[in-house]
C-alpha cells in the first residue's frame, strides 16, 4: 500500500520535473514560500491562542490571498493555457499581479495593527 | 323636553366659552402709561405719546409745552411729518395746526394709485384731523386699486384705517369686505391666542382699525366671541413693551376693546386669592373692561355655585353688591362648609358684553378643633382594665404612658370645625413619636372611622422594626394640616415610654446615617491578556521568516536569475517606485493612517504605474520578436 503511494509521488514528481518549465518552476517555488508562511502562522496561532486576533487574521489572509494571485499568476502565464488567456498577455497577468498585490497589502498592513 | 334638551345644549356650549387667560391689570395699564408719558424725542414719538394716551384716556402732562414742539417740529413738505402733527395736535385740546393751500394741495395729491397704502392714509387722516375737505370717493378708489397691488396685513389695516375717516355716504363695501379676509389670515395658537405671524404690533392696530371701521358703519365686525378673546389674549399677553409704537398699538386695541359698539370682552378676576372664611367673610371680584376699569353699570350674578366635593348647590341667582369699584358677595352667609365650591358668574346689563359667563373656584377655608382626645394603656390580653386619659388642646399630658410588648397604646380623638362644629377629614394626620435622646423619629398614619372618630393604635411587638427596637421615651405630637385650614396644628400631647422586647440593636446605633463616607470602591484596571513567553515569540518570527530563505535557495537551484535585467530608464523606475511602495507599506505600519499612505501611494503608484506599463510593453515586443523570428 504504501509502496504504491510512494511511487506514485516518485512518479508525478518525475512528470513534473521534465515537463514544467523553469518559469513556472520559479513560481511554484513562490508557491511553496507563502504555503509554509501561512501554515507557521496557523501553527502558532494554535499553540498561543488568538491574542492579538486582528494581527493574525491580517497575517495568515495575507499569506492566503497572495498564495491565490500566485496561482492565478501562474495560470496566466502558462503557456498550455494559451487558449484560454488570448487577449491576456503574460507582461498584462504579471501588471495585474503587482495591482491587486498593492491593493492586498493595504487591507493587511491596515488590519495588522 | 325638546325645548329643555336644547337649552341644555346651549348652555353647555356657553359654559365652555373662552374666557380671557391673559389681560392687563391695574400695575400694566400704569406701566403702559408710563412708557407714553416718556419725553418726547421726535415728531413721531410726539403722535404716539399724545394720540396714545389719549387711547387711554388720560391726557398729556404739559398740553402747552406739546403743541408748541409739535408747531415746532413739522415739516410742511412731508406727508408723514404733516399726518403726525395733524393726530397729535387735534388729540391735544385747544391745539390748532394752519397748513398753507400748497400744503393742502400736495395732501389731495396724495390721495392717488400711484402712493403707497401707508401715504394715502396718512394723507386722508391728516385732511381729516386738520378739519378740509377731502373726496371720499376718490380715496375708496384709489384705496381699491392699491390692495390689488400690496396684499399685506399691515397694507390692508391701514386700508380699514384710512376708510374709518371718510364720509358714510362713499361705497366703503368692499372695504369692509376686508374685515373677514384679513380675519381669515388669523394663525390660532392652541385655541388660546389669535394673532397675525407679522406679530403683535399688527394684530393690535388690526383690531383697533377694524372697531373703528365698523364702527364707522354701523356693522357688525364679522368675529366670533371666542375669536375676540383670542385676540384679547394675544395682545395683552406681553405686559412690557419693547418699542413706542408697540406700546401705541396696544393702547389703540385696549380703547377699541373698550369702547366699541358691538363687543366689549369682560375680565373678571378675584381680588386677591379666591379665599373666604369666619374672618373674611367676603367673595370680592374684579369686573372690568380690557383696561381695567370697573363695569360700574353691570349686574353680577352667581349662576350657582357648587360644592366640589358633595356636587351639592349653595348659592343659585345670587347678586353681587357694587362697592368702591369691587363687586362683593358675603360668601360665609350662607353657611358652607370648608372645602371648594365651583362658581358660575354671569356678568349681564350690556348686550356688547363677551365673555361674560366665567367659572370660578373658590376656597372656604376653616379652623379646627381636637375634641375628646383620649389616650389609654390597652392590655393585650384584656386581663386589667382600660385607663383613659383625656387630654385637652394645647395642654401636654401629665404623666407619661408606659406600653411594652403587653399593651396597646391607644388615641382617639375628633376633628371638627371651630365655628360649626362639623366633623372634619383634613388630607393630614399624622402622629409622629420621637425620641429626644438618639433623635429617631417615626410617623405613622390616623385614620377616620365610619363616624369620623380618628383612631391610632401602636402594637409596640408589631411596630419594632420601624423603631428600630430601641426602648425610651417619646414625645407624641398630632400633626394636622389641609389646604381648607386656617389653623394648621402640631401638638405635643403626652410623653410615651415604649419598651420593646429584645434590645438587640446595640445602643451606638444612630438613625440611618446616609450621610457618612462610604467604604472604598477600589478600581479594577483591565487586566492585559495573557502573553506568551518571549523565547516562543521570537522562535516563531524566525520560523515564519525562515520560508525566504527556502525561496532564495531553490531560486537559485533552478537556476532564476536577473542577467536578463535591461536598465533602461522605465525599467529602474519601475523597480524604485516598486520598492518605494513596498517601503511605504512599512512606514504605514509604523507611522502613518490611511489617509496619507493613500495620498503616497497614488503619487508612487501612478509612477511605478507608468514605469512599469513602459518596461512590460519593452518586455512584450522583445517577446514577441523572438517568438516569430
Amino acid at each position: 500500500m504504501s509502496s504504491s503511494v510512494i511511487s506514485v509521488i516518485s512518479r508525478f514528481l518525475e512528470e513534473y520535473n521534465s515537463s514544467t518549465s523553469t518559469k513556472l518552476k520559479v513560481v511554484d517555488a513562490y508557491l511553496l514560500y507563502i504555503l509554509l508562511t501561512g501554515a507557521l502562522q496557523f501553527l502558532y496561532c494554535l499553540l498561543v491562542g488568538t491574542f492579538p486576533f486582528n494581527s493574525f487574521l491580517s497575517g495568515f489572509i495575507s499569506c492566503v490571498g497572495s498564495f491565490i494571485l500566485a496561482v492565478c499568476l501562474r495560470i496566466q502565464i502558462n503557456p498550455q493555457n494559451k487558449a484560454e488567456f488570448l487577449s491576456t498577455s503574460p507582461e498584462r497577468a504579471f501588471a495585474d499581479f503587482l495591482f491587486a498585490h498593492t491593493v492586498l497589502h493595504l487591507v493587511a498592513i491596515n488590519f495588522v495593527g | 323636553s325638546g325645548l329643555v334638551s336644547l337649552l341644555v345644549f346651549v348652555l353647555a356650549l356657553e359654559a365652555q366659552a373662552l374666557t380671557p387667560s391673559h389681560y392687563l391689570v391695574a400695575s400694566d395699564v400704569d406701566r403702559l402709561q408710563a412708557v407714553l408719558s416718556q419725553p418726547f424725542t421726535d415728531l413721531k414719538s410726539a403722535y404716539f405719546s399724545v394720540v396714545g394716551l389719549s387711547k387711554l384716556g388720560v391726557s398729556v402732562a404739559d398740553s402747552n409745552d406739546a403743541c408748541s414742539f409739535i408747531k415746532a417740529n413739522v415739516d410742511s413738505s412731508s406727508i408723514e411729518a404733516l399726518f403726525y402733527a395733524a393726530e397729535a395736535s387735534q388729540a391735544i385740546s385747544s391745539c390748532e395746526i394752519h397748513v398753507s393751500n400748497e400744503t393742502r394741495d400736495s395732501l389731495h395729491a396724495a390721495v392717488s394709485e400711484d402712493s403707497t397704502v401707508s401715504q394715502i392714509h396718512q394723507a386722508v387722516s391728516a385732511l381729516s384731523s386738520l378739519g378740509l375737505p377731502l373726496a371720499s370717493q376718490e380715496v375708496v378708489s384709489a384705496l381699491k386699486a392699491r390692495i390689488s397691488k400690496e396684499d399685506n396685513v399691515v397694507a390692508i389695516t391701514l386700508a380699514l384705517q384710512t376708510a374709518s375717516r371718510l364720509s358714510q355716504q362713499a361705497e366703503l363695501g368692499e372695504i369692509l369686505e376686508e374685515i373677514e379676509d384679513l380675519a381669515a389670515r388669523l394663525d390660532d395658537l392652541g385655541g388660546v391666542y389669535l394673532q397675525f405671524e407679522e406679530g403683535l404690533e399688527a394684530t393690535a392696530l388690526f383690531v383697533s382699525a377694524a372697531y373703528a371701521l365698523s364702527d364707522h358703519v354701523d356693522m357688525e365686525p364679522p368675529l366670533k366671541e371666542d375669536q375676540v378673546i383670542q385676540l384679547v389674549n394675544s395682545i395683552f399677553s406681553k405686559k412690557s413693551w419693547d418699542s413706542l409704537s408697540e406700546a401705541f398699538s396696544v393702547a389703540s386695541a385696549a380703547a377699541a376693546l373698550s369702547n366699541n359698539r358691538f363687543h366689549k370682552p369682560v375680565v373678571v378676576s378675584a381680588v386677591g386669592p379666591a379665599t373666604v372664611s369666619h374672618s373674611h367673610p367676603l367673595l370680592q371680584l374684579h369686573v372690568t373692561d380690557v383696561l381695567c376699569q370697573p363695569l360700574s353699570s353691570a349686574n353680577v350674578l352667581v349662576e350657582s355655585a357648587t360644592s366640589v366635593a358633595s356636587k351639592a348647590a349653595i348659592l343659585s341667582q345670587t347678586p353681587f353688591t357694587l362697592r368702591d369699584g369691587i363687586f362683593e358677595l358675603n360668601f360665609m352667609a350662607s353657611k358652607p362648609a370648608s372645602g371648594y365650591y365651583q362658581f358660575s358668574v354671569a356678568v349681564t346689563g350690556d348686550s356688547r358684553l363677551v365673555a361674560n359667563h366665567v367659572e370660578l373656584k373658590v376656597k372656604v377655608s376653616t379652623k379646627v378643633a381636637i375634641n375628646n382626645m383620649d389616650l389609654s394603656v390597652v392590655d393585650k390580653d384584656q386581663s386589667i382594665g382600660t385607663k383613659t386619659t383625656r387630654v385637652e388642646y394645647p395642654n401636654k399630658g401629665k404623666a407619661s404612658f408606659i406600653a411594652d410588648s403587653h399593651q396597646n397604646f391607644a388615641m382617639t380623638f375628633q376633628l371638627v370645625d371651630e365655628t360649626t362644629g362639623v366633623e372634619l377629614t383634613p388630607h393630614q394626620t399624622f402622629v409622629r413619636l420621637h425620641n429626644q435622646k438618639t433623635g429617631q423619629e417615626v410617623v405613622f398614619v390616623a385614620e377616620p372611622d365610619s363616624k369620623n372618630l380618628y383612631k391610632f393604635e401602636l402594637d409596640t411587638a408589631e411596630r419594632k422594626t420601624e423603631f428600630d427596637s430601641i426602648s425610651g421615651t417619646y414625645a407624641l405630637y398630632l400633626m394636622v394640616g389641609d389646604a381648607t385650614l386656617e389653623n394648621p396644628v402640631l401638638w405635643n400631647v403626652a410623653d410615651v415610654v415604649l419598651k420593646f422586647p429584645d434590645e438587640e440593636a446595640p445602643s451606638t446605633v444612630q438613625s440611618k446615617n446616609l450621610y457618612v463616607p462610604k467604604p472604598e470602591i477600589q478600581h479594577l484596571f483591565r487586566e492585559p491578556e495573557k502573553r506568551p513567553p518571549t523565547v516562543l515569540s521570537n522562535t516563531f518570527t524566525a520560523l515564519v521568516l525562515s520560508p525566504f530563505l527556502l525561496l532564495l535557495i531553490l531560486w537559485f537551484k533552478l537556476g532564476a536569475n536577473i542577467s536578463n535585467f535591461s536598465f533602461s530608464p522605465s525599467s529602474v523606475l519601475f523597480h524604485v517606485g516598486h520598492a518605494a511602495m513596498l517601503g511605504l507599506m512599512y512606514v504605514y505600519w509604523t507611522h502613518l493612517n490611511m489617509f496619507q499612505t493613500l495620498k503616497y501611494l497614488a503619487i508612487i503608484g501612478s509612477l511605478t504605474f507608468l514605469a512599469g506599463n513602459r518596461m512590460l510593453a519593452q518586455k512584450a515586443v522583445k517577446r514577441y520578436s523572438l517568438h516569430h523570428l
